[in-house]
């Protein structure tokens, strides 16, 4: 038994280095597209865009790197959004009504953090699969936020806090800053920790990890409250970008960060993706609309484009994939 | 800001609200607007509200949970048909997919007024709302000729498909058409969201370095727009449309040329207005189109009170505002 509990644990090396080509290859799908979008268009390959289109990718992939631990886990957070949208009300009110950022930032991650932890113990304690549990926190966090917001909008920031989501330093934009420190974070976390290791492990097998003594309910705890607290901190960036926020930001927000994380490479069955993997997902997606609007493509169209796209980025990894196997 | 802070003690002031609404005739009118979330609805609400009170009637608030939601819309209807408020004012959450409940709530024989978007069928005492072309039209115009007739333009679209979107985007394009000095860059669409208009404004200014205008199709996407150009350094000037709460002091502000009025308000107070002035036996009139209004830094002021304190047209305001 306890061989066969190894045996199955022991993964880990091999699910590294499957993770580790699979991201590769994600790269080589976002870098054709970067190439083909070069020979159409004289803009895009200029220093200037590749910031912008990293600026944008950020505020996806702060959303989608933390739901990438809960898909790594088989789960789901589909509250994500509008955890986005309830937590930047709540930031900007609290800016607005005590005139200190710092205490709106702090709102905003608690906020989001808290509403993770909520979906966490739903999902640990209460024993409701994530995709319910979270789906029902959706609607909650929607009816609060429409309640208290009534149709309003909290607008007008203080410009050292605009700072976080619009300044520049050193010449790269802060967001861009911020994206690769929670993508090393976020990398290193999943890769080389034992936290890490323990959260591929619970959704490779979650019986196994339960019987080899992973504290699962603890490791998911976590993992929905980061979650939680990623779309704390994409409703800063939000707010110090945008200058304001209403209650119906999050709900184009939600699917696209999913979708970031599937075409990063991840498994809805859990166990298989990387941090680094969801970036190039969240990038692939911004590229696509970058792309759209440098070409000028017709709005009629541009649904289609970006539904294309995705399919073939994602059919081509895996046919290279599977004639380098 | 205020609303907010009132909601807090709103739950202690329940039982005090249902004793005055006790006092009220007893009309009761059933108001169905499209979303909680869209702020234009709300100054819509507020003006039923602000009419009702004037008039002695009482409100009741149909909104679906899930914005514009079709099969909530129908089941809502279905809901007042049986609880027959004295009259209804309708905005259908689709223009076309509405129709059969329209149907119902004429087959119980329920006056309806039907304000901002003229459904496709049904009988309706009046209609009331604004021309979403001619708003379009007038704002491009203010816009163009505050460019002198002369330079590069964008255009940032609605929703594709949406009643609206299609009016004031053609509105814009015919402007252009006038104006052959102005040439148009590109018309990118931004779903009358904030932050996918402010990522295509990002990437329009990475493919032309000459911007000088913009016109949004709403003001979430104008204010968006600015957001970009402020980002970057750059200056363009910048029309939108709704004159939300958040435009006006854009405007007050000089960041935002003009935003055109879709009189949310104005819809709210009349659609009410000629609900009660059916059930009282007073003339109505068949249809109020809302000339549009380009608010603009000379013009704002009247804009720039709370919806509250706003006071309704009169009916023979209302026959002067676009009766026809």
């Amino acid at each position: 038994m306890t061989d066969l509990i190894k045996e199955t644990l022991s993964p880990p090396r091999s699910i590294l280095s499957q993770n580790a080509s699979q991201a590769f290859y994600r790269l080589l799908a976002a870098l054709l597209i970067c190439a083909a979008l070069t020979l159409l268009s004289d803009s895009f390959l200029s220093l200037g865009n590749i910031l912008n289109v990293l600026r944008q990718a950020s505020l996806t992939f702060f959303i989608a790197s933390g739901l990438t631990l809960v898909v790594l886990t088989a789960g789901l957070d589909l509250s994500v959004g509008a955890n986005v949208a309830l937590s930047a009300c709540l930031a900007g009110t609290v800016i607005h009504q005590t005139g200190s950022p710092a205490l709106g930032i702090l709102t905003g991650l608690v906020v989001g953090g808290v509403v993770g932890f909520l979906n966490g113990f739903m999902v640990t304690a209460l024993r409701i699969p994530s995709f319910i549990a979270t789906y029902g926190m959706l609607w909650v966090l929607n009816g609060v936020t429409y309640w208290y917001m009534a149709g309003e909008t909290v607008h007008g920031f203080p410009a050292g806090f605009r700072q976080i989501g619009s300044g520049y330093f050193l010449g790269l934009p802060v967001p861009v800053y911020l994206l690769l420190i929670f993508l090393a974070i976020g990398s290193l976390f999943a890769q080389r920790t034992i936290w890490g290791q323990e959260i591929y492990a619970i959704g490779a097998n979650p019986v196994a990890a339960r019987l080899s003594g992973i504290p699962v309910t603890r490791r998911l705890l976590l993992v929905y409250t980061v979650s939680g607290t990623m779309a704390g901190i994409a409703s800063i960036i939000f707010l110090a970008r945008l200058n304001s926020a209403e209650a119906d930001i999050g709900e184009s927000l939600t699917l696209p960060a999913i979708a970031a994380v599937l075409i990063g490479g991840a498994s809805l069955f859990g166990g298989i993706g990387t941090v680094f993997g969801t970036f190039i997902g969240a990038s692939i997606l911004t590229l696509v609309l970058n792309g759209m609007n440098l070409l000028s493509i017709s709005a009629n169209w541009q649904p289609l484009v970006t539904g294309i796209i995705v399919i073939v980025a994602v059919w081509l990894d895996m046919k290279t994939r599977r004639s380098a196997q | 800001m205020k609303h907010r802070m009132t909601r807090c003690l709103a739950l202690s002031f329940l039982i005090t609200a249902a004793s005055t609404q006790a006092r009220a005739d007893n009309e009761t009118i059933a108001v169905f607007t499209k979303n909680q979330t869209n702020p234009f609805f709300q100054t819509v609400r507020v003006g039923a509200d602000n009419m009702a009170k004037a008039l002695n009637a009482k409100i009741l608030h149909y909104i679906p949970t899930k914005p514009d939601s079709i099969p909530e819309q129908l089941s809502q209807i279905e809901d007042v048909v049986v609880k027959k408020p004295s009259a209804i004012v309708f905005t259908p959450v689709d223009y076309k997919a509405m129709v059969p409940g329209v149907e119902k709530i004429n087959d119980a024989k329920i006056p309806v007024v039907n304000i901002t978007d003229r459904s496709a069928g049904g009988k309706f005492v009046s209609f009331v709302g604004a021309d979403d072309y001619s708003l379009g039209l007038e704002t491009g115009r203010f816009l163009l000729k505050a460019l002198g007739g002369k330079g590069n333009v964008v255009i940032i679209e609605g929703v594709k498909g949406s009643l609206t979107n299609v009016d004031r985007v053609r509105g814009f394009n015919d402007a252009l058409k006038e104006t052959p000095g102005v040439k148009l860059l590109a018309s990118q669409p931004g779903n009358y969201q904030r932050l996918q208009a402010l990522q295509v404004m990002e990437n329009l200014m990475q493919s032309n370095s000459q911007i000088d205008g913009v016109l949004a199709a709403n003001d979430a996407m104008a204010i968006g727009a600015i957001e970009a150009l402020d980002g970057a350094n750059r200056k363009a000037l910048v029309i939108g449309i709704n004159g939300t709460k958040e435009a006006v002091d854009a405007i007050k502000s000089g960041k935002l040329l003009a935003s055109g009025d879709y009189n949310g308000f104005a819809q709210g107070c009349l659609g009410a207005m000629m609900a009660i002035r059916t059930l009282r036996g007073q003339p109505v009139i068949s249809e109020i189109v809302l000339k549009p209004t380009v608010i603009t830094s000379e013009n704002y002021q009247p804009f720039d009170i709370s919806l509250e304190q706003r006071t309704c047209p009169t009916f023979e305001d209302a026959s002067k505002l676009g009766a026809k």
